[in-house]
């Protein structure tokens, strides 16, 4: 689903199958854990079907990925200078020379200060929002065709998260490498991204361009996810919406509409059956009975 | 080898010095304070020549002159004479004896790291196999069995066993000064610690594959060989080098037991006979040593920590 050089957001709470995904495309997923259902298509072949040394040569090649938490995804006892020239002779793209006089310019893209000493440094000198460049810099050396960023920023100061933002934006323009963006932070998916894919309970809910869908969300749970964000130009009555209750038991999910038991414009058919994902608009889909245009039809526009 | 590590590595040999100091006055103050000497049980002597002996070892002056006197002999690296085989220096004495249990001691740590660890790490990535489960197995047993326990079965298996096997040809000639000799004492000394090794090694492991950063190790496309050795391991091995203090200090100490068993002539069977024979200078003499011999291994150990882990510097 993702074009070349494309900027996606994955969106959803915690818990409701993100993370997973992303794995799944690397095929990280921890045991006992497998893809049940669903492809993962990588140009035209099915990422399942790879050997071992395929998949190997996959990994960090075609497609890399960056962690949410840079303070434990870098090993702590190797130099961040080598951390990131070893991804560049495990798949035998440089030879080891190149590898190391590609370290130094990696470090200088990501903006990381002083690139030539910090290669020799361990991560322990790193502060946290360096890690995470350096981790950018590791999946990007290969130049892979997608970056796979699962919420990147999330352990990161305010300050710092805009600025890796704003770098991950800019290596996607200069070098074309299509970046998968995995959030519950849809400030962040706004600044970042094309495109978006909203995700509840493992399933995915609604897509489409991200400026069609901060305008005119059609399911409501993107509708609540937007109304859950403070907005600077609203009037201090206007109260922020939260949604209550937790998002289902995957093992033991609810029938119907996964979304049903805490969707507050449901309809009777939605513990019945569940939507399929149709097209909504202009290149949008959503997943649901109702439709937030159906469902505020006579009521103010949200937004 | 940094500034910081020098100063450090004296700071330690002084602390060293000063301990085998302490330990050896203890020692030296105790003994003294027992009752009987080294000759009473020559009955051949008599009461004169009995006074002789005590004078020609300055034992017939107070105790704290004794002190001062046995004191300055130590400072000068001269530890006394032998209070049974007149004449005999025991400074170049235990020195020898030191030399021998180190040799023993070093072969049975090299060993069991190397036992342990090997097995750790196949048995944590080979989790819940056979393999971990025989091993896992073994090591409970190697764990509650006391190294003269093991030595016993291992005298028994490679002396009597070997030579009724192999017609005589092969079999342990137990004793000391060939190269042959070391590996069954050696063993013996080496399997209980590396059972505790094992079992660090396993858990460590299984918690480090389950990190971040072998994760990213992973999604960086590494072959599983460099990922399990270089990323895991390496991390795996910060709280087995911790242990590798005590249980150098454990394999030191057991080696009394294990010497004495197979006839080394190292400080530990040296400390058995010493105290049989009342031979008080060489007490003292081998319990300054051992107490050197602990610290210089411990010191050896805490040398490799920041090997592994860059962030401990000294
Ligand atoms: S299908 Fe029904 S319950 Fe599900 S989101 Fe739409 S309105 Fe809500």
């Amino acid at each position: 689903m993702v074009n070349k050089g494309e900027t996606l957001g994955i969106v959803g709470e915690s818990g409701c199958g993100k993370s997973v995904t992303a794995l799944s495309v690397l095929r990280l997923i921890p045991e006992p854990g497998r893809i049940v259902s669903g492809h993962i298509w990588f140009k035209d072949r099915d990422v399942a079907s790879y050997s071992r040394e395929e998949l190997r040569e996959y990994r960090g090649n075609d497609v890399s990925m960056i962690f949410q938490d840079p303070m434990t995804s870098l090993n702590p006892v190797l130099r961040v200078g080598f951390q990131i020239k070893e991804a560049m002779v495990a798949h035998e793209r440089f030879d080891n020379k190149t590898a190391d006089e590609r370290v130094v310019p990696m470090l200088q893209k990501v903006r990381i200060s002083d690139p030539k000493e910090r290669a020799k440094n361990y991560p322990h000198q790193f502060s946290g929002g360096m890690r995470q460049r350096a981790m950018i810099a590791m999946g990007l050396s290969n130049e892979p065709d997608l970056l796979i960023a699962d919420e990147p920023t999330t352990a990161l100061d305010v300050t710092v998260q805009a600025q890796i933002i704003e770098l991950l934006r800019d290596l996607n323009r200069d070098m074309g490498t299509a970046v998968v963006l995995i959030t519950h932070n849809l400030a962040v998916v706004a600044s970042l991204c094309t495109r978006v894919i909203v995700m509840y309970a493992g399933r995915i809910v609604e897509s489409g361009p991200t400026r069609q869908i901060f305008n005119s969300p059609q399911h409501p749970y993107t509708w609540s996810l937007l109304q859950s964000i403070p907005r600077i130009d609203s009037t201090q009555h206007d109260k922020l919406l939260t949604i209550a209750g937790l998002p289902p038991d995957l093992s033991n999910p609810p029938p119907g509409c996964l979304f049903h038991p805490r969707c507050r414009f449901r309809v009777d058919r939605c513990s019945k059956e569940e939507p399929p994902l149709e097209e909504v608009g202009p290149e949008q889909a959503a997943r649901c009975w109702v439709l937030m245009k159906n469902a505020l039809a006579g009521a103010e526009p949200v937004r | 080898m940094t500034r910081g590590t020098l100063i450090y590595i004296g700071q330690r040999l002084l602390l060293i010095t000063l301990t085998a100091l302490i330990v050896s006055s203890v020692v030296f103050i105790g003994v003294h304070q027992l009752p009987g000497n080294a000759f009473l049980t020559e009955r051949r002597t008599n009461a004169a020549a009995q006074a002789a002996l005590l004078h020609h070892y300055g034992l017939d002056l107070p105790w704290p002159v004794q002190y001062v006197n046995w004191l300055t002999g130590v400072l000068h690296g001269d530890l006394g004479e032998s209070l049974v085989n007149r004449g005999v220096r025991i400074t170049p004495l235990v020195l020898r004896e030191a030399a021998t249990s180190a040799t023993l001691g070093f072969w049975a740590m090299v060993f069991t790291v190397t036992l342990g660890m090997s097995l750790g790490i196949v048995a944590a990535v080979k989790q819940n196999t056979l393999l971990d489960y025989v091993a896992s197995f073994c090591a409970v047993i190697g764990y509650s069995m006391p190294s003269f326990v093991t030595a016993t079965f291992l005298v028994l298996l490679t002396v009597t066993g070997f030579y009724a096997w192999t017609g005589g040809t092969i079999y342990e000639n137990i004793g000391w000064g060939k190269p042959e000799q070391i590996p069954v004492p050696a063993i013996s000394l080496g399997l209980l610690p590396s059972a505790i090794i094992f079992r660090l090694t396993r858990a460590s492991m299984l918690e480090v594959i389950r990190q971040d950063y072998v994760r990213t190790a992973w999604a960086k496309g590494l072959r599983s060989r460099i990922v399990v050795i270089r990323h895991a391991l390496r991390n795996a091995l910060i709280p087995v080098v911790t242990i590798l203090g005590p249980i150098t200090t454990s394999v030191i100490t057991g080696s009394i037991v294990i010497e004495y068993i197979f006839g080394i002539p190292g400080l530990g069977k040296e400390f058995i006979n010493s105290i049989a024979n009342r031979d008080y200078n060489i007490v003292i003499g081998v319990f300054t040593f051992y107490a050197i011999l602990v610290g210089l291994a411990n010191l050896l150990v805490d040398l490799v920590y920041p090997m592994i882990d860059p962030r401990i510097r000294y």
